[in-house]
C-alpha cells in the first residue's frame, strides 16, 4: 500500500474544464471520498489515477513516485468499476485471478490467493461460477476481489454501491470499510451519494464544476462547510438571508420587508453574510412566551423524527420559512400538542448558526 | 398467425427451394450431345466430377483461395473494424458509410478497376517504370494474387461490419479493467477482446468464406483464362459446354463443401467461444 | 453481364418475369447490346419496321446467357423471343434441338438474293466474316502464310489467342496440323505444341486487343472484321487469310417455334436482309454484307471481304461435329491446353 497525490491535476476537453487544479493527498491506509453532484469531475478524477484519462496538465503520484506518464496497466492501482466490468467469458476464479496471472504469479500461488481473496468477500466456492450466473451483490464483491487480490497499492472505487438495492447497499457499505481498514487500504471512492461518503470517508473531498470546494472529515464539513454549497449539498441546512444589526445579531428579511433578529456568531463575519443553521440544532417551546417568534406551517412525520416547517415573517415581510428537525415528542411531551397555525418560539445557540458569504447572485 | 406466414414461406419455396430442387433433379440426369438434357436417374455426373483430377484440382484451388482469403480478410478487418466500433456520432456514420461505399460498385466494375490498376500497361507498372524502378512491366493481372487481392477487396466490407457490431458490443471498460490489472494492451486483446468477439469472428468467416467460396466475376476477370475456381467452371458447363447435368452436379459439390466447411468451421469456433 | 445471376436467371427466371408484350405487332429480337444493337435499331427497327407499324423491342444480353435461355424455355408454349441472334455455331446447337422454326423461302424473299454458301434452313444470314490471322506488321516481317506459321519458334511467348474462341481456335489448329475442319483431333496434340511454346490465353476480346496494342503478342487468330476495326482504332495488326483456306463465321437470325409474333419475326428478317440495312454493319463492325446487291465502297469492300480466290477456299465450320464433340472439346481446352 502506497499514499497517493494529486498535484495540480487539471483536464480540459477543448474550451471545457472537468477537472480543474485538484491537489489533493491521501495517507497511506486512509479512505477519501470524492463527492459532488454528476458532472463535477469526480469521475474523471479518478479516471486519471487510474490512468484511463491523461491529464492536461498537473502530477499524480502514487507511493510517491510520478506515474503521470505511466499507461494504466503499469500503475498498480485496483479498480472496481460502476459496473463491475467482470470478464464475462471467464469464471469468478478466473476473473479474480487475471491480476495475478498479468504479474506472472505462478498457479499455485495464485489458486491460494484468489481462494484467500473469494474467502475475504465471502464467496468462497463460487469460483467456477460465470458471473452471469450471480447475483448484483454477489458480482459486486467479485469485482472487489479482483481488485484485491493483486496488493495493489491504491484501491480505486467507481461508485461502487450504485448498481446495488437500497437494503444490499447498506450492507456491503459496512463490509467495504471494514475490508479497507482491516487491510489498510489506501482508498480513493467516487460517490454522488453524501450517505455513503459521510459513513465510510476517513475525509471527503466535495467537488463541484471540477473545482475542490472543501477537503475534511465529515464532522468538520458537516458542522463547518467552507461555502453555501457545500453547506447544501452535504445534509439539510437553513438559508436565511438579510444584514447583521449587530455582533451577534442578524436580521432576517423577508420578501418585502425584516421580519426577526436572530441569534448567531459575534466573530468577524464575511461579507454579504447569510445565516445558516441546520434544522435539528434549532430547538421548539410551543406558546410564543420566549424565543424567536414563529408559526407552524406543516409537520412531516418521519418516524423517530418529526419535520416542523416554520414560518418567521411578520405581516410585513412576506414569509420566512425555517425548518426544524426534532427526535419525534412522546404524547406527554409539549411539544406532541404542537399543531398546523399554532405559534411557537424557536432558539439556537449562536454558536449553532454560522454566517457564510452569499454566493454570487 | 399461420395465415400470415403462408405468403412469405410460400415466396421463400418458390424463389429458393423450387430452383434448387430442379437443379438437384437436373444433376441427376444425363448429357447427351443430341437432346443436351437426357431425363435420367443416375450420379455419375457426382463420379466423373469427384474422380477427374482437373476438378479436384479446381475446387482445391477454391478452397485454397477462400481460406486464404478469408484469413486476409479477418486480418485487414479486426483493425478496421475495431476502430470503427470505437468511434462516435457523425464519425462514426461516415465511417460506416465509407466502408459500404465500395459494395455500391458490382464486382465486375470493381474489377476493371483492378484491371486498370494491375495490367501491363496499368498504374502501378506505370509508377513503377516512371520511378525507373522496372523495364519491363509486371505481369500482375491474371495471376492468383490478382485474384486475392481483387476478392479480398470484395469481401472485406462485409468482414469489417460484421466484426465492428460484436466489438461494439463489447463494453469498453472491460479493455479498462483488464489494463487495471495489469495487462498491456496487446495482452488485454488478447484475453479480453479476441475471445469475446470469436462468436462475430466466426460469423464473418462464415460469411466471407461462403461469398469466397462462390466467386465469379473475380476469378474470372483478374485471374484469367487459365486460374478456374468452382464458380466459373459451374457456368462454363452450363453456358459453354451446355452439358447441365454436370454443371449441376459440380455446382452441388461446391455448395456441399461450402456447407460441410462452414459447418465443421462454426462448430470448432463455438468450442472455442466456450467460457473456461 | 459476368454474375452467376445472369447464368442462372437465364435459365431458371419464370418466363412470366421477362419482358411484357402487349400487342402482336411488337416483335422482340434477342440480341447483343453495343453497336449491334444499336445498328439493328438504327437500320431495321426505325427505317423499314416502324412505317409498316412493327415496332421492335430489344431483348439484349450476351449470347451465352440467350443460349440458355432458348434451351430452358424450349418445352413453354410461348417464349420471350421472336427473333433470336446467335452465332453460326451455336444457332446450329440450338436448331439440332428443334428449338427454331424452318425458313419458309417464301415469306422472306430477300433471302433469295442471300450468299447461297450461307444460307441454313432454320436461319438466315445476316453478317459475316473469316477467321485469319492478326499480326503485328513492325514485329511480324514476313508476313504469315498459314495457320502453321505461328508455331514458328522465333514468335515463342508472342502468340497470343482468345479464350472465348476455344472452338475457332482448335480448329486452326486442327488445320495447321494437316487435318480439316471435320476433326479436331489432330488440333489437340499441335496445340499442345504451341503450348510449350508459352501461347497466352486472354480472357476477352479487350484483353487480348490490349494484349496487341502493347506489343505484348505479336500474332492471334480472329474474325477479319475485328481485325478491321481494331486497325482503325490504331492497334498495330495486319490481317492475313491463311493459305489453308479461312473458315467462315456468320451471325445468324432465327425465329423460334414458340414465337407469339411469327408474321412480325419473319418481317423482321427479311428486313434484316434488306441491302439498305446491310451495309451500315460493314463500315462500323467491319462485317460484310450476307447479300449479293449491297454495294459497298470499294476501298471498305477491300479490307473487309475475301477475294474470289480466298471466297473459294471459304470453309464452313462442320457445326454437326462441334455439336456432338462441343462438351468434350471444352474439356480438352479447360483441363488440358489452358492448364
Amino acid at each position: 500500500m502506497g499514499t497517493l497525490g494529486l498535484d495540480s491535476l487539471s483536464r480540459r476537453y477543448g474550451g471545457t474544464v472537468a477537472v480543474e487544479r485538484v491537489d489533493l493527498e491521501v495517507a497511506e491506509g486512509e479512505l477519501v471520498a470524492l463527492l459532488g453532484p454528476s458532472g463535477c469531475g469526480k469521475t474523471t478524477t479518478l479516471r486519471m489515477v487510474a490512468g484511463f484519462v491523461p491529464p492536461s496538465s498537473g502530477t499524480v503520484r502514487i507511493g510517491g513516485r510520478d506515474v503521470t506518464r505511466l499507461p494504466p496497466h503499469a500503475r498498480d492501482t485496483g479498480m472496481v468499476f460502476q459496473s463491475y466490468a467482470l470478464f464475462p467469458h471467464m469464471s469468478v476464479g478466473r476473473n479474480v485471478a487475471f491480476g495475478l496471472e498479468m504479474r506472472g504469479i505462478g498457479k499455485a500461488e495464485r489458486e491460494t490467493r484468489v481462494r484467500e481473496a473469494l474467502r475475504l468477500v465471502r464467496l468462497e466456492g463460487l469460483e467456477d461460477r460465470l458471473p452471469r450466473q450471480l447475483s448484483g451483490g454477489q458480482q459486486q464483491r467479485v469485482a472487489l476481489a479482483r481488485a484485491l487480490v493483486v496488493n495493489p497499492a491504491v484501491f480505486l472505487l467507481d461508485e461502487p454501491l450504485s448498481n446495488l438495492d437500497a437494503k444490499l447497499r447498506a450492507e456491503v457499505r459496512a463490509e467495504i470499510r471494514g475490508l479497507q481498514q482491516r487491510l489498510g487500504l489506501t482508498t480513493l471512492f467516487v460517490t454522488h451519494d453524501q450517505e455513503e461518503a459521510l459513513t465510510m470517508a476517513d475525509r471527503l473531498v466535495v467537488m463541484e464544476r471540477g473545482r475542490v470546494r472543501q477537503v475534511g472529515t465529515a464532522e468538520a464539513i458537516y458542522a463547518r462547510p467552507a461555502d453555501l454549497f457545500v453547506a447544501g449539498f452535504i445534509g439539510r441546512i437553513n438559508v436565511l438571508r438579510g444584514r447583521l444589526e449587530g455582533p451577534g445579531r442578524f436580521l432576517a428579511e423577508g420578501p418585502t420587508g425584516p421580519a426577526a433578529t436572530l441569534p448567531c456568531p459575534a466573530a468577524t463575519p464575511p461579507a454579504r453574510p447569510v445565516l445558516t443553521i441546520r434544522p435539528e440544532r434549532i430547538g421548539i417551546r410551543p406558546g410564543a412566551e420566549s424565543g424567536i417568534p414563529a408559526r407552524l406551517v406543516q409537520t412531516a412525520y418521519l418516524g423517530p423524527r418529526t419535520e416542523y416547517h416554520f414560518d418567521l415573517g411578520t405581516p410585513g415581510s412576506g414569509p420566512v420559512p425555517l425548518l426544524a428537525i426534532r427526535d419525534t415528542p412522546g404524547p406527554a411531551e409539549p411539544l406532541h400538542r404542537l399543531r398546523t397555525g399554532d405559534a411557537a418560539g424557536l432558539h439556537w445557540e449562536a454558536e449553532d448558526a454560522l454566517l457564510l458569504p452569499d454566493d454570487p447572485a | 398467425m399461420a395465415a400470415l406466414v403462408l405468403p412469405a414461406t410460400l415466396l421463400v419455396l418458390g424463389l429458393l427451394v423450387a430452383p434448387m430442387a430442379i437443379l438437384f433433379r437436373i444433376s441427376l440426369d444425363r448429357y447427351s450431345p443430341t437432346e443436351l438434357v437426357q431425363e435420367a436417374l443416375t450420379g455419375e455426373n457426382y463420379l466423373r466430377a469427384i474422380a477427374d483430377p482437373y476438378y479436384r484440382e479446381v475446387l482445391g484451388t477454391t478452397l485454397g483461395i477462400a481460406l486464404l482469403c478469408t484469413l486476409l480478410a479477418l486480418l485487414i478487418a479486426f483493425p478496421a473494424a475495431w476502430w470503427l466500433a470505437r468511434l462516435e456520432g457523425r464519425r462514426r456514420s461516415l465511417a460506416v458509410i465509407l466502408t459500404l461505399f465500395p459494395l455500391l460498385v458490382g464486382n465486375v466494375v470493381r474489377a476493371a478497376g483492378w484491371m486498370a490498376l494491375l495490367g501491363r500497361d496499368g498504374a502501378i507498372n506505370a509508377a513503377l517504370r516512371g520511378l525507373g524502378l522496372i523495364r519491363e512491366p509486371l505481369g500482375l493481372l491474371y495471376t492468383p494474387g490478382a485474384v486475392v487481392a481483387g476478392i479480398v477487396a470484395v469481401v472485406a466490407p462485409y468482414m469489417i461490419l460484421t466484426l465492428a457490431t460484436v466489438i461494439e458490443a463489447i463494453p469498453r471498460n472491460l479493455e479498462e479493467a483488464a489494463a487495471n490489472l495489469g495487462a498491456s494492451p496487446a495482452a488485454a486483446f488478447r484475453r479480453v477482446v479476441l475471445p469475446m468477439a470469436l462468436p462475430g469472428i466466426a460469423a464473418g468467416c462464415v460469411l466471407v468464406f461462403i461469398l469466397c467460396m462462390n466467386a465469379y466475376a473475380t476469378p474470372v476477370l483478374l485471374g484469367g483464362p487459365q486460374f478456374k475456381m468452382m464458380a466459373p467452371a459451374v457456368f462454363d458447363q452450363f453456358v459453354r459446354g451446355t452439358n447441365w447435368p454436370f454443371g449441376a452436379a459440380l455446382a452441388f459439390i461446391l455448395l456441399l463443401v461450402t456447407l460441410a466447411l462452414t459447418l465443421a468451421g462454426s462448430a470448432a469456433l463455438s468450442r472455442r467461444t466456450a467460457p473456461r | 453481364m459476368l454474375t452467376r445471376r445472369t447464368a442462372l436467371g437465364a435459365g431458371l427466371a419464370l418466363p412470366a418475369l421477362r419482358i411484357a408484350r402487349a400487342q402482336s405487332a411488337q416483335v422482340v429480337v434477342g440480341t447483343w447490346g453495343g453497336d449491334y444493337g444499336d445498328l439493328l435499331s438504327a437500320n431495321i427497327d426505325k427505317p423499314l419496321l416502324a412505317p409498316r407499324g412493327v415496332e421492335v423491342v430489344q431483348d439484349v444480353g450476351p449470347q451465352d446467357p440467350r443460349k440458355t435461355k432458348l434451351i430452358a424455355e424450349r418445352q413453354s408454349r410461348r417464349g420471350s423471343m421472336d427473333v433470336c441472334c446467335l452465332s453460326d455455331v451455336d444457332m446450329f446447337t440450338l436448331a439440332q434441338q428443334g428449338v427454331f422454326e424452318p425458313i419458309d423461302p417464301a415469306r422472306v424473299p430477300n433471302l433469295g438474293k442471300a450468299i447461297p454458301s450461307l444460307k441454313r434452313p432454320y436461319s438466315v444470314p445476316h453478317i459475316y466474316s473469316a477467321k485469319v490471322i492478326l499480326y503485328n506488321p513492325a514485329k511480324v516481317t514476313a508476313p504469315p502464310q498459314g495457320y502453321a506459321d505461328l508455331w514458328d519458334p522465333k514468335y515463342r511467348g508472342r502468340v497470343g489467342l482468345v479464350d472465348i474462341l476455344h472452338l475457332q481456335n482448335m480448329e486452326a489448329a486442327s488445320i495447321a496440323a494437316g487435318g480439316d475442319e471435320h476433326n479436331y483431333e489432330p488440333g489437340k496434340k499441335k496445340l499442345m505444341e504451341l503450348r510449350s511454346l508459352d501461347a497466352k490465353v486472354y480472357p476477352s476480346n479487350e484483353a487480348l486487343a490490349a494484349a496487341l496494342k502493347s506489343e505484348e503478342i505479336w500474332l492471334t487468330i480472329m474474325w477479319l472484321a475485328r481485325g478491321f476495326m481494331w486497325k482503325k482504332s490504331g492497334i498495330p495488326v495486319e490481317a492475313a487469310v491463311p493459305s489453308e483456306g479461312a473458315t467462315s463465321i456468320c451471325f445468324e437470325m432465327a425465329v423460334p417455334k414458340n414465337a407469339r409474333n411469327r408474321d412480325g419475326a419473319l418481317a423482321y428478317l427479311n428486313a434484316a436482309l434488306d441491302a439498305r440495312a446491310q451495309t451500315a454493319f460493314a463500315d462500323r463492325m467491319g462485317y460484310a454484307p450476307t447479300v449479293t446487291d449491297a454495294q459497298l465502297p470499294p476501298e471498305l469492300a477491300r479490307q473487309i471481304s475475301l477475294t474470289p480466290e480466298q471466297q473459294a477456299k471459304l470453309r464452313t465450320p462442320d457445326y454437326e461435329y462441334i455439336a456432338k464433340n462441343q462438351s468434350a472439346l471444352i474439356d480438352f481446352w479447360n483441363k488440358e491446353f489452358k492448364r
